[in-house]
């Protein structure tokens, strides 16, 4: 067996053992996760390499670039510990991710819209949305138990009519005061596309004719790792001018919402999804 | 003495907004009840079946179309009634 297969056979079976410990000490093996992702990364030289991180951030040295590359490397391991310990037992870990509300949450106040990036730690968003002072309607792919008992989750997956009517439960929800939370970087419908990081990013275009339609602001959020728990950064209400044409209100709201995203990854390139990296990278290829 | 004005039955109605908001049913001499207003017929994507029945709610004060939704392919038809049937309550 080549070296390479069973260093990555290996670092595979370590991971799984540390979802296994997550039972029990979850901060402890999210964080011992993050260790072991960063040094399967120095090892590989991938998932990123430092040369993809480089391309989306030419500013960087060679060594700040790889550094950030171990840096995504270390995230995306406790990402992917928490997705398999999610699967099994969401509601027993989430909470403990956030034991004190994050002071930025009291900017929010809904209804509001709550338009994230897979960047960072998405997974554990749930834990985010505990602390929020209303119901959460959370808008995915695929359907998942809710991780607390505040959270509703829809999937956007089927046909056009089904994801008609999740939009519409959606506003309904966002007329009663709730808030919606929905992932801008997942395309399952009508997209979008603007640009960033000097490249072009086709977004969803549902949450952003959502809070045209509803007249509710949309606010960007990301949530990143520190430790063992989760912290989360906001950004600024948009709100959708009733002025422009829709297509213009919806592209200005999705431009200022990656404005956004480019600001704080420009400030922390570690906390850039993998798949939102080679997703960058591969469309700068073309 | 002027023309009686002809009434607006909700199926014309109906037809009416859909000849005015979606490209593909301007360019068509009938819309005949069976027609799909999404894949397979008018061809809305999910955002513009939202937007047309957020019309329709509000031109005919109806409730939300949840419901509506929440059924079989949504045809001309179908919406039609659906208007008629929250006249009549």
């Amino acid at each position: 067996m080549p070296v390479s297969q069973a260093a990555r056979r290996s670092f595979d079976f370590l991971e799984r053992c540390l979802s296994h410990v997550a039972e029990h000490w979850p901060q402890l093996s999210l964080s011992a996760g993050g260790h072991v992702g960063r040094l399967r990364n120095r090892l590989s030289q991938r998932w990123p390499s430092p040369e993809q991180v480089h391309t989306l951030f030419p500013s960087l040295s060679r060594h700040e670039a790889a550094t950030v590359a171990w840096k995504i490397g270390g995230i995306e391991a406790r990402n992917r510990i928490l997705a398999r310990y999610l699967e099994k037992d969401g509601d027993r870990m989430l909470p403990g991710l956030m034991p004190r509300p994050a002071p930025v949450l009291s900017r929010l106040h809904p209804p509001l819209i709550l338009g994230f990036f897979h960047v960072g730690a998405p997974h554990a968003l749930g834990a985010v949305f505990e602390w929020l002072p209303v119901p959460v309607l959370a808008l995915r792919l695929g359907l998942r138990r809710p991780a607390v008992p505040t959270l509703t989750v829809l999937t956007i997956e089927g046909s056009t009519q089904q994801r008609a009517l999740v939009f519409s439960r959606a506003m309904a929800h966002l007329r009663a005061c709730g808030v919606v939370a929905s992932a801008l970087d997942f395309v399952s419908g009508p997209s979008l596309t603007v640009p960033f990081l000097g490249r072009s990013l086709e977004l969803a275009r549902g949450p952003f004719a959502m809070a045209r339609l509803a007249g509710v602001p949309l606010v960007p959020l990301a949530a990143r790792w520190y430790g063992g728990t989760v912290e989360v950064e906001v950004g600024d209400e948009l709100v959708a001018d009733g002025f422009s044409s829709p297509e213009i209100c919806e592209r200005k709201l999705a431009t200022a919402a990656t404005g956004w995203l480019e600001n704080y990854l420009r400030s922390d390139p570690g906390e850039m999804g993998l798949g939102l990296l080679h997703r960058l990278v591969l469309s700068s290829d073309k | 003495m002027p023309p009686m004005k002809a009434k607006i039955t909700p199926a014309d109605g109906v037809r009416e907004i859909l000849r005015k908001r979606v490209p593909r049913a301007k360019d068509l001499d009938d819309l005949p009840d069976e027609l799909q207003l999404g894949e397979g017929g008018l061809g809305l994507d999910s955002i513009a079946l939202v937007e047309l029945l957020l019309e329709c709610e509000r031109l005919f004060r109806l409730p939300p179309p949840l419901a509506l939704l929440d059924g079989p392919p949504l045809t001309v038809g179908l919406l039609a009634e659906h208007v008629r049937a929250s006249a009549c309550r």
